[in-house]
C-alpha cells in the first residue's frame, strides 16, 4: 500500500517541478547551515582539545590579566613582572617554572628579509615541558645549546617562510647573528609551525626586554594536588602585588590545564549551541515554507481528495498519502543541504588549508548526517500535519461538488 | 421472493443554513432486489443526486435508514461507510472523475490499493477489466489521452475493480454522443444482466429508463 501511496506522491511532486524545488530550498538552506558549520566547528574543536589534551594534568598557566578579558591578555599590553615570576617559584607545590615570551621580530635568512614570530623559553626549566607536554619534537638537528645563540624553527619556516633552511644556516634576528640548531615537527597548526623559538636570555638579548614574561607555565610537584597548587600561586601573586605596587585587585589567572581543556571545550560548546538554534530557525521557516505548499497542494487537489474517498480510501490513507509528499519535501530537502553542507566543509577545509592558518580537518560524523536527515524528514511530517488532517477531514460529497 | 440489496426508510436529508433550512430528501423509501435494475429520474434540482449519495454511503441521511446488503449504515463511521463503498459499491459519474496524473490503469488499481489487496492481483484484475471493455490498447494512456467514452468505460473498469454487488451510476451518459452513451449503457446492462450486479442509475433519458425494471420518479424532494 505504502508503495502506491508513495507513488502518488512522487507523481503529484512532478506535476508541480517549480514549487517543488522552491519548498525544498527553505530545508536545504537550513540543513547545509547544520551540516557545514557544525563539521567545521567539530574538526576546529577536535584540533584544539587533542593538542590540550597532550598537556600533563600538573600543569599550570599563569596570564597576566583576567582570563575572561581575551582582548589585553592576548593583545601584548600585560606582562608578568620579574617579582611576579619569583612569586610563582616560590608558591608551595611548583616543582617548576618556564617563562615564555613571544614578539615579532624582522629575520633575514640568506638575503630574504621576514617578519617571524620569535618565541622565547627559558630551555633549562622548560624543554620537558615543551617537548612532553606540547609535542614539540626535533626534524633535524638539536635543542639550542644554552648560553649560545642557536635557535630552533618551526617545521613550516624552511618549507614555506624560508625555503631551503637548514640546520646550521645563518640567521640574523633583529640584527643579531644566530644559527638554526634544529628543525622541529609540525606540532598540527601553522601558527606555531611558523616560529623560531630560542633561550630566554637570548630572547631577552635580541628583543632588548630585560625582564617579565607574557605567559608562565608551572608544573606541580608530583604529590601535590594541582588545584591546591592554583590556589598557593593566586595567594602568592596577591600578597606579592600589594606589597610591591600597592594593588588589591589582582589582576592575573592562575589556570590548570584542566580548567584551560574545560573553558575552550565550554566556549566551542556554547558556539555550536548557537549555530544549531540559528540553522533550526532556517529549518522551521523551511518548514513553514512546506506548510503553505501543503495547503496549495491540498487545495488543488480537493477534487482527487473526493475521488479516493468515493472508491473507499479511509481517512488514515489520505492523511498518509498528503504525509508522505510533505515528508518528501523535509528528507529531500535534508538530503540535498547534507550534500551541499560536505561539499561546503570539504571546500572550506581545503581552503584554510591553503592559506595555511590552521590545519583543520572537517569532522563529517555519520551521526550528524543521520541526525540532518531524521531531523529534516520529522520538519516535513510536522508541517504536513495540519494540512493532511485538513484534507482527511473533507466530507466526500463536498469534496466531490468542488470545482 | 427477491432479496433486497438496498432498503431506504424515510430518508430526509435537510441542509441548515444558519437560520433557514432546505430539505432536500422528503421522506424517501423504497427497496431494490438484488441484481435488479432501478432508475431514478425527475427534473434538476429535485434531489437525484443526492439520493444516488445516501444508497451509495457517500453521505448519510439527516433522518432515516439505509440498509445494504441487511446493514444499517446511517449512523455507521467515516472509516465504516469508506468501507462499505470499497467493498460493496462501485461508482460511475457523469463527469468520469479519473486522476489526471494516473494512467487507465493505475487510476482501476486505486479502490484495489485502498483494500490492501495483494500487488499482483491488482495488476492482474485491471488488465482483465480493462481488456474485457476493450481499453487493451489504453492501459498506459492518461485521461487526458482519451475519449470520453474511454473515460467512461475505465470509470467502470475501476468501479468493477473490488467486485462490488451494487453499481451506483450518476448520468453516466450526460457527458457523451448518444451513440457512445449507448455503448456505455450496453456495458452497464450486460454488467446487469449477466454478471447480476445491482444497478442504479440515474438518467434524464426516458429511453434508458425503460431498460430498467424499475423507475423512481422524484419531484422537490418525493418520489411520484
Ligand atoms: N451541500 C449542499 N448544501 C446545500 N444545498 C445542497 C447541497 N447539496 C445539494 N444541495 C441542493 O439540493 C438540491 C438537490 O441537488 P441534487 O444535486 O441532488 O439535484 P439533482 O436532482 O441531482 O439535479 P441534476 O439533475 O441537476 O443533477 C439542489 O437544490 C442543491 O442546490
Ligand atoms: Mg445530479
Amino acid at each position: 500500500m505504502i508503495k502506491e501511496f508513495l507513488k502518488i506522491a512522487a507523481k503529484s511532486l512532478r506535476t508541480r517541478p517549480m514549487r517543488s524545488w522552491l519548498t525544498m530550498i527553505g530545508v536545504v538552506i537550513g540543513v547545509f547551515l547544520i551540516i557545514s558549520l557544525m563539521s567545521l566547528s567539530e574538526g576546529i574543536k577536535g584540533a584544539m582539545m587533542s593538542q590540550l589534551r597532550m598537556m600533563g594534568k600538573d600543569l599550570i598557566m599563569v596570564f597576566p590579566g583576567e582570563i575572561n578579558d581575551f582582548a589585553t591578555t592576548f593583545g601584548g599590553g600585560l606582562e608578568l613582572s620579574e617579582d611576579d615570576i619569583k612569586a610563582v617559584k616560590k608558591a608551595e607545590g611548583v616543582e617548576s617554572i618556564v617563562p615564555m615570551n613571544y614578539k615579532a621580530e624582522t629575520v633575514r635568512h640568506q638575503g630574504k628579509v621576514k617578519t617571524v614570530l620569535i618565541n622565547g623559553v627559558s630551555l633549562e626549566d622548560g624543554l620537558d615541558v615543551l617537548e612532553n607536554d606540547f609535542g614539540w619534537n626535533l626534524e633535524q638537528g638539536r635543542w639550542p645549546s644554552l648560553g649560545k645563540k642557536e635557535a630552533v624553527v618551526g617545521n613550516a619556516v624552511p618549507s614555506e617562510i624560508f625555503s631551503g633552511m637548514k640546520p646550521g644556516d645563518e640567521i640574523n634576528v633583529n640584527g643579531k647573528k644566530f644559527r638554526v640548531s634544529g628543525i622541529l615537527k609540525s606540532v598540527g597548526n601553522k601558527q606555531d609551525d611558523s616560529t623560531i623559538t630560542v633561550d630566554l636570555d637570548m630572547f631577552k638579548d635580541i628583543t632588548g626586554e630585560r625582564k617579565g614574561a607574557k605567559m608562565l607555565i608551572a608544573k606541580a610537584e608530583a604529590g601535590y594536588d594541582t588545584e591546591r597548587v592554583v590556589e598557593n600561586i593566586k595567594g602568592e601573586l596577591f600578597e606579592t602585588r600589594k606589597r610591591v605596587r600597592g594593588q588589591d585587585s589582582p589582576s592575573f589567572s592562575v589556570l590548570s590545564s584542566e580548567k584551560v581543556t574545560g573553558i575552550v571545550d565550554n566556549i566551542l560548546g556554547i558556539i555550536q549551541i548557537a549555530i544549531i538554534g540559528f540553522a533550526s530557525i532556517a529549518i522551521i521557516v523551511g518548514g513553514i515554507g512546506i506548510m503553505n505548499t501543503m495547503y496549495t497542494s491540498v487545495h488543488e487537489r480537493i477534487k482527487e481528495i473526493g475521488i479516493m474517498k468515493a472508491v473507499g480510501a479511509k481517512n488514515k490513507a489520505i492523511t498518509t498519502i498528503f504525509l508522505i509528499e510533505s515528508g518528501f519535501f523535509g528528507l529531500f530537502g535534508g538530503l540535498g543541504g547534507i550534500i551541499l553542507g560536505l561539499v561546503a566543509a570539504k571546500g572550506a577545509e581545503l581552503a584554510i588549508r591553503a592559506t595555511g592558518s590552521m590545519y583543520l580537518k572537517a569532522s563529517i560524523t555519520p551521526q550528524l548526517v543521520i541526525f540532518g536527515l531524521i531531523f529534516s524528514f520529522l520538519v516535513g511530517c510536522i508541517a504536513g500535519y495540519l494540512p493532511s488532517r485538513s484534507a482527511a477531514k473533507m466530507s466526500p460529497v463536498e469534496a466531490l461538488r468542488y470545482e | 421472493m427477491a432479496e433486497d440489496i438496498l432498503r431506504l426508510e424515510d430518508i430526509w436529508k435537510i441542509y441548515e443554513f444558519g437560520q433557514t433550512s432546505l430539505a432536500v430528501l422528503k421522506g424517501i423509501s423504497f427497496s431494490v432486489d438484488k441484481g435488479s435494475f432501478v432508475a431514478i429520474m425527475g427534473p434538476s434540482g429535485s434531489g437525484k443526486s443526492t439520493l444516488l449519495h445516501m444508497i451509495g454511503a457517500l453521505d448519510t441521511p439527516t433522518k432515516g435508514k439505509v440498509y445494504i446488503a441487511g446493514k444499517d449504515i446511517s449512523r455507521y463511521s467515516e472509516d465504516e461507510l469508506a468501507g462499505i463503498r470499497g467493498k460493496n459499491i462501485g461508482f460511475v459519474f457523469q463527469q468520469f472523475n479519473l486522476f489526471p496524473n494516473l494512467t487507465a490503469q493505475e487510476n482501476v488499481i486505486l479502490p484495489m490499493v485502498f483494500q490492501k489487496s495483494p500487488e499482483k492481483e491488482r495488476v492482474k484484475r485491471a488488465r482483465e477489466l480493462l481488456f474485457s471493455l476493450g481499453l487493451e490498447d489504453r492501459i498506459h494512456h492518461r485521461p487526458a489521452e482519451l475519449s470520453g467514452g474511454e473515460k467512461q468505460r475505465i470509470a467502470i473498469a475501476r468501479a468493477l475493480a473490488n467486485d462490488p454487488e451494487i453499481i451506483v451510476a450518476d448520468e453516466p451518459t450526460g457527458n457523451l454522443d448518444s451513440e457512445t452513451g449507448k455503448k456505455i449503457m450496453e456495458v452497464l446492462r450486460t454488467l446487469n444482466k449477466e454478471e447480476g450486479k445491482t444497478l442504479i442509475l440515474v438518467t434524464h433519458d426516458p429511453n434508458i429508463a425503460k431498460l430498467a425494471e424499475k423507475t423512481i420518479h422524484i419531484k422537490d424532494g418525493k418520489i411520484q
